[in-house]
């Protein structure tokens, strides 16, 4: 009277291949689980007698034993309840055991014998393939997620009776198409933006460099429209990328349909947003927080003074690493989190600082208490910062509609081949992310170019990170014009995005 | 004698034993200046006025206390550790001018050099939260005045005050920063650097000793001695209620001539400017008007033309007023991307100014 059957648990936002073990012996009915079972696993005892009972099988009534191995991982997920109840089913001999050994089962049961769509589906059929077993068995919903590995074979099941009826030989499911990743299908374009021209560039050399941005700005002014569709310009996922992301969005249970995600992530957290939620987190069965599911996307922080301050100063690890780090009493959990960060904020308390239509009410105290809390190291990592004006109705009604953000991608797109092209042998894929000495030294700063960095020292009070700041979008802007040497117009440019947030607009003195 | 009416007794604070004592007055928060010249009148002497306050008979109860607290040679070791020395009434470095305000200072406690005579010193005061044409305008009035030999007195507040010393400071010419604090404190704080130049090249001046922080009904009386020691004050920019218009009232009582500079009737930073201007203060439009009418022979040649290419000036004529870059890029016919850089190399060259995503042409300076 015993089973065995392939299962997977999700550790962060990797698939880890479990044995689950079901002996049946004797003594009164129960189910007791062995292996360091997680709160869903537990949660599974009860829910799976029902489900198995409405499939028009049989329930044993004796004590029924599962081990779930290695012995030393934590499992945990819902997607546990199939490999739980196919043990079950296979001690008690109602499946034949043919079929059983070669697919790994995941997913979430509901009452009366469905399968319901489970998060991270993805990774689990990645274990399952780098496990050496032929195939998955996982909920109907989620075939197309699962379908993404290659040499997997995908079997969809809508419920728990047809699974039973697939390992009998008397249904095969069809084929989960393997969509062509599709075309990404954004729903906003750079198109629709009337006016600020100044902030489409900035944004468009942003995208080329992977440059985190500061928009600045009265309310209305625009700036999360414009954040919005940064993700629309940076340029297209390579499959890879598109995995990663689809797998993080899997596990984190906020993938759409099934199928590759092709857009890049935009996430907008809320600023009362938690710590846990902004990383990472939860009991039990880790989540990835919002920086993760911006991966290779956009993270816009809009009010980025109203954020607490410790959910900006957690953004550190991720600016830096590319990831984070979410520390249980269980264990650490690694998650990817690597994204361009868009912050915005208003120029003063009451937001009207600078607008020329409306007189701002704050007094000066004020502005400096709240600029002071813009500062600091979450800022160090900011190499575009940008004033967005509101604009009048005249404004508006004047300016054309802005270029598509097909056309700006493409431009987008090029920069970054230079980009990866010149770092290939440093391992660095662009300009924001070099280390300060190292893009001093291989920008290729004009004679011209250096005069005027020179005097923007003087002129513009500008500090030694700034001036790294600088080089770098300089750079950027240099990669995006095609040219080999930083120009003077190249840098001229690159200045005028440096506003320093703490004295306001630029440089006072002169 | 009328002399004795009007000022402190003759010899206050003169010799050592007065000199402590003035040091552990200065330092009694609950005096205001009125009313120690009162009681000096009365006593004398400052040994007579400290020993009155020491036993009781006059001052407050806090400043009672206080004063048996205090202990000369202490603040005498502050004020040297901080470069400050002690100029007391009728001394050779106490400036004239202010022997005639109807509540003298009795001593003042000053850092660099002597403070100025009255002839050729000129207050430039206003608005801490001023525009940036305030903050030009003020700085080019400084710079002028300075370099036609005029001293500039302030009160080293940011904004309207801060520009006119740096003003000053960049032609080499002398300036006065009248605190509103201890003489070693620097407030806002903001504002070290350039009471450290100030120091070097100039004079600063405060009524307090050492430590004494800056509060707000001190600021009144710092604004009576600014207004002492100038022959004519300037009001650049400042709100309805401002403190310019305090200094301003001072400068009438005592004779001084006072400018203000107008504005758009609707800006409220224009409102004390105006109200001056109603009041029969001299009407400023540039710092020709100021010159000429302080007699002050023009030093600064006007500014040389900035060389600027074709396009730049094409550019700075776009401009009539805060634009944005796209304005500027369809007048020249070229692209935003070709003309952020050709602002900011305007800006660097001070011919522009940014303020939130709009570019405005900076006034020439020397105008």
């Amino acid at each position: 009277m015993y089973g065995r059957v392939s299962g997977v648990t999700i550790v962060g936002v990797r698939g880890h291949p479990v044995v689950v073990e079901a002996h049946i012996g004797r003594g009164l009915p129960s189910v007791s689980f062995t292996g360091l079972p997680g709160a869903a696993v537990h949660d599974a005892r009860d829910r799976i007698r029902p489900a198995v009972e409405s499939s028009g099988l049989e329930w044993p009534l004796r004590r029924i034993v599962v081990n779930l191995s290695p012995g030393n991982l934590r499992k945990d997920g819902p997607g546990l309840d199939l490999p739980v109840t196919m043990g079950v089913l296979a001690a008690s001999a109602q499946v034949p055991v043919e079929r059983l050994g070669r697919y790994a089962f995941f997913g979430e049961l509901a009452l009366e014998g469905s399968l319901i769509p489970t998060p991270g589906v993805l990774s689990a059929s990645i274990a399952a393939a780098s496990a050496g077993l032929a195939g998955i068995v996982v909920p109907e919903a989620n075939a197309g997620e699962a379908a993404l590995v290659e040499d997997l074979h995908v079997v969809g099941a809508p419920a728990l009776a047809d699974v039973v009826a697939f390992l009998r030989g008397r249904w095969e499911p069809g084929t989960a198409e393997r969509r062509p990743s599709p075309a990404p299908a954004h729903q906003v374009d750079f198109a629709e933006v009337r006016g600020q021209a100044q902030a489409r560039r900035a944004l468009e050399v942003a995208a080329a460099g992977g440059h985190n941005v500061l928009l600045m700005g009265s309310p209305g002014a625009g700036k999360t429209m414009l954040a919005r569709r940064l993700a629309t310009v940076l340029p297209t996922l390579s499959r890879s990328e598109a995995l990663e992301v689809t797998q993080l969005h899997s596990v984190a249970g906020i993938l759409p349909g099934g199928g590759l995600v092709a857009a890049r992530p935009f996430r907008a957290p809320h600023h009362s947003i938690s710590l846990p939620a902004m990383l990472g987190g939860g009991s039990g069965f880790v989540r990835p927080g919002e920086v993760s599911m911006a991966h290779h996307g956009v993270l816009f922080l809009d009010e980025l003074n109203e954020f607490r301050r410790d959910a900006l100063e957690a953004l550190r690890q991720p600016l830096e690493d590319g990831h984070v780090v979410v520390t249980r009493v269980a264990g650490t959990v690694e998650f990817p989190a690597r994204f361009t960060l868009v912050a915005a904020a208003n120029p003063c308390p009451c937001g009207y600082e600078g607008d020329p239509r409306r007189q701002c009410s704050c007094i000066t105290h004020r502005v400096e208490v709240y600029r002071q809390k813009l500062s600091g190291p979450l800022l160090d990592r900011i190499d575009i910062r940008l004033s967005v004006p509101r604009l009048s109705r005249r404004e508006l009604l004047e300016e054309e509609p802005g270029e598509a953000s097909e056309a700006i991608r493409r431009r987008v797109e090029e920069a970054r081949e230079v980009q990866r092209h010149r770092y290939a042998e440093l391992g660095y894929p662009c300009n924001a992310q070099l280390p300060g000495p190292l893009a001093r030294r291989l920008a290729r700063v004009s004679d011209p170019a250096r005069d005027l960095l020179a005097r923007a020292v003087d002129t513009l009070a500008l500090t030694g990170r700034g001036f790294d700041r600088a080089i770098k979008v300089a750079r950027t802007v240099a990669d995006l014009a095609g040219a080999a040497e930083v120009g003077s117009d190249h840098v001229a440019e690159a200045l005028s995005y440096r506003m320093d947030v703490a004295g306001g607009g630029l440089a006072r003195a002169g | 004698m009328p002399a004795e009416r009007t000022g402190w007794p003759v010899g206050f604070g003169r010799d050592p034993a007065e000199r402590r004592a003035v040091l552990v007055l200065s330092a009694l928060r609950g005096q205001r200046p009125a009313d120690l010249l009162a009681l000096a009148r009365e006593e004398g002497t400052a040994v007579a006025c400290l020993a009155a306050i020491r036993e009781g008979r006059a001052g407050s109860e806090l400043d009672v206390r206080f004063s048996r607290s205090l202990d000369a040679a202490r603040i005498d070791g502050e004020l040297r550790s901080c470069g400050a020395r002690l100029v007391v009434w009728g001394s050779r470095e106490y400036p004239p001018q202010l022997e005639h305000l109807r509540d003298p200072p009795g001593w003042l406690f000053v850092r660099g050099a002597s403070p100025p005579i009255q002839s050729g010193t000129i207050a430039v005061v206003g608005a801490r939260n001023c525009s940036d044409l305030g903050r030009e305008l003020a700085r080019s009035f400084g710079r002028e005045l300075a370099a036609a030999g005029a001293v500039i007195v302030s009160g080293a507040a940011r904004g309207i005050d801060a520009a006119a010393h740096e003003g000053a400071l960049d032609v080499g010419g002398r300036t006065v920063a009248v605190l509103g604090c201890g003489i070693d404190l620097a407030y806002p704080p903001g504002s070290r650097g350039l009471l450290r130049r100030i120091e070097q090249e100039g004079t600063i001046v405060s009524e307090y000793p050492p430590g004494v922080p800056a509060e707000p009904q001190r600021f009144p009386a710092r604004n009576r001695i600014i207004a002492g020691l100038c022959a004519a004050l300037v009001v650049v920019e400042g709100r309805e209620r401002s403190g310019s218009l305090i200094s301003a009232r001072h400068a009438l009582e005592h004779g001084r001539d006072v400018y203000a500079v107008p504005g758009a009737v609707s800006n409220p930073l224009s409102a004390a400017p105006h109200a001056l201007i109603r009041d029969g203060a001299g009407l400023i439009r540039h710092v020709e008007d100021l010159l000429s009418d302080l007699e002050l022979a023009r030093v600064l040649g006007p500014a040389p033309p900035p060389v600027l290419t074709l396009v730049e000036q094409a550019a700075l004529d776009a401009m009539t007023g805060p634009v944005l870059p796209e304005t500027v890029a369809r007048a020249l016919g070229v692209t935003v991307a070709e003309v952020v850089p050709l602002l900011m190399q305007l800006e660097l060259k001070g011919l522009v100014r940014s303020s939130g995503g709009r570019f405005e042409p900076r006034l020439p300076l020397g105008a």
